[in-house]
């Protein structure tokens, strides 16, 4: 095939066409398998954002979710759920560390809302067995898509910033923080929200347990060790949030008119809400 | 870290993620070594192989002869990188080790062109099987995971085999070689329609083959200067 010896003749075609004729079709069919990948991934992250919305608007924990939250997600997860089926078939054997990057965004976004509803409905930290296993099932004709551990931190550690949220915002609406047993919104007043008792669990002291376990890991060198690394600064930052918001809780709560309520329109915006009342 | 009861975080959980990643560091380091042996290798071949451009074509086989030599110790490597990769998924950490394993085919596949690997003359080119089989490696693997040559580490190869025989073509001028600029312009070009044929994406295999038309027109420099001086040889 590769006779180079007819150089006068100048031959129309290269002699290298068969082999580069296989090699188009099988490149063709990397970049296609590529990007269905790529956008189911964008699609399962869309749906895990407004599920993350839905549970922002939760007020309670440690209890199964409202009914209104399960249906308002029920078409986010039919996304989820119809995404994955569609590429679990792409992501099997070789190839699912082949477009393991192509996938990534999308498994750490479902794993940040999978983990933030995990702690709402049980106040626990969804593990990765626990984790790796209901992302598997979420496929359930195929056989799953592999949840790498290397996501289930990455969406740990986003989801500090969805409970930093969530505790502000319920501080700022109702003037405590969440403690995990669910049934103590004793006193009237929000004085005693973590100073009274040192060792009920509150939304914070949770946070703080996470923010310890997450900066004693090592995770050695290299791009993941890089994403840790930024992640950890934005989830030292908010654990810093919760603790201001706290602060200036427990200072100014004393002066708050009984039944005071801060502007909603303000709750999400971190801890402006409770700054301004003083 | 307690993991009392009255924890939030499950017992366990981070310990055993640590683990998981302790055990994937120590993958790395031992891949990193057999790498790093690869690449000093493959550093040798390429100094022999280098010696091309001043060798005159009666002389060339004894360079290719050596760069096979060379070539074959390496290949050792390979299997020990294969047979420590083949304990994970081929993927995985396939960045470690893509591109020596490219290099290596590079040097084999001018090897070749070269005359080496039984091929009789020079100026052929080593299929992507044909190199597969030197090296003792499975090619595109698509139904297994197992370790082997990918077309993408096949077709970088080739563009820097392209690159070389750009410089090639000059220095045989230089050593009074006039045939061989012709031979390297027919399969420049041959290799450069076959490239056409592809469809690329915005990756590094789309900006190296973006390179090729610029060795074509280096080769095609030196064909045109040795016509134009009446050089050429007539068939």
């Amino acid at each position: 095939m590769e006779s180079q010896s007819k150089d006068g003749v100048a031959p129309s075609t290269s002699p290298f066409m068969p082999m580069f004729e296989r090699f188009r079709a099988e490149l063709d069919e990397h970049h296609d398998r590529r990007e269905r990948i790529i956008k189911a991934s964008r699609d399962i992250t869309a749906a895990s954002k407004k599920i993350i919305f839905t549970l922002q608007r939760i007020r309670k924990l440690n209890e199964a979710l409202p009914q209104h939250a399960i249906k308002s997600n029920k078409q986010y997860q039919d996304t989820i759920q119809s995404q994955i089926a569609s590429v679990s078939g792409d992501l099997q054997c070789l190839h699912t560390y082949r477009y393991s990057r192509q996938i990534s965004g999308g498994c750490q976004e479902w794993m940040e809302a999978a983990c933030f509803q995990h702690y709402l409905e049980t106040t626990t930290l969804l593990s990765y067995d626990d984790a790796a296993e209901k992302f598997r099932q979420l496929d359930e004709a195929g056989s799953g898509i592999e949840l790498s551990p290397e996501d289930w931190l990455l969406g740990v550690y986003d989801m500090t910033g969805e409970l930093m949220r969530f505790a502000i915002t319920t501080m700022a609406t109702t003037g405590e923080l969440l403690k995990p047993s669910g049934s103590s919104q004793s006193d009237d007043d929000g004085m005693d929200v973590d100073g009274q008792a040192h060792r009920q669990r509150s939304v914070l002291t949770d946070l703080r347990e996470l923010r310890a376990a997450l900066e004693s890991l090592n995770v050695g060198t290299g791009p993941f060790a890089k994403d840790c690394e930024k992640k950890l600064a934005v989830m030292q930052t908010s654990v810093e949030k919760v603790e201001k918001a706290l602060y200036g809780l427990v200072v100014r709560g004393a002066e708050r008119p009984k039944g005071w309520m801060p502007e909603i329109g303000d709750a999400g915006g971190g801890g402006r809400a409770v700054e301004v009342e003083g | 870290m307690t993991a009392n009861e009255n924890s939030m975080i499950p017992p366990g959980v981070f310990e055993s993620l640590q683990r998981k990643i302790d055990d994937d560091s120590a993958v790395k380091d031992a891949l990193r070594e057999i790498v790093q042996e690869l690449e000093k290798q493959d550093r040798s071949t390429q100094a022999t192989l280098s010696r091309a451009h001043s060798t005159t074509s009666a002389d060339l086989p004894r360079v290719v002869s050596s760069a096979q030599a060379n070539i074959e110790q390496e290949v050792q490597t390979i299997h020990k990188l294969s047979e420590v990769a083949s304990k994970h998924p081929y993927y995985k950490y396939n960045y470690a080790w893509t591109r020596h394993v490219q290099d290596v085919c590079y040097s084999i596949l001018l090897c070749g062109w070269l005359g080496g690997f039984g091929k009789s003359e020079v100026g052929q080119l080593l299929s992507m099987e044909d190199v597969g089989g030197i090296m003792g490696v499975p090619v595109n693997v698509k139904d297994r995971d197992v370790f082997h040559l990918t077309i993408e580490e096949y077709l970088l190869a080739l563009t820097s085999l392209l690159d070389e025989l750009a410089r090639l073509a000059r220095n045989s001028v230089t050593l009074g070689d006039y045939r061989r600029p012709l031979q390297i312009a027919q399969f420049t070009k041959d290799v450069h329609a076959g490239f056409q044929v592809l469809n690329l994406k915005n990756d590094a295999l789309r900006k190296r083959s973006d390179g090729i038309k610029y060795r074509v027109k280096e080769v095609e420099d030196v064909v045109y200067d040795l016509s134009l001086r009446g050089l050429l040889p007539k068939e």
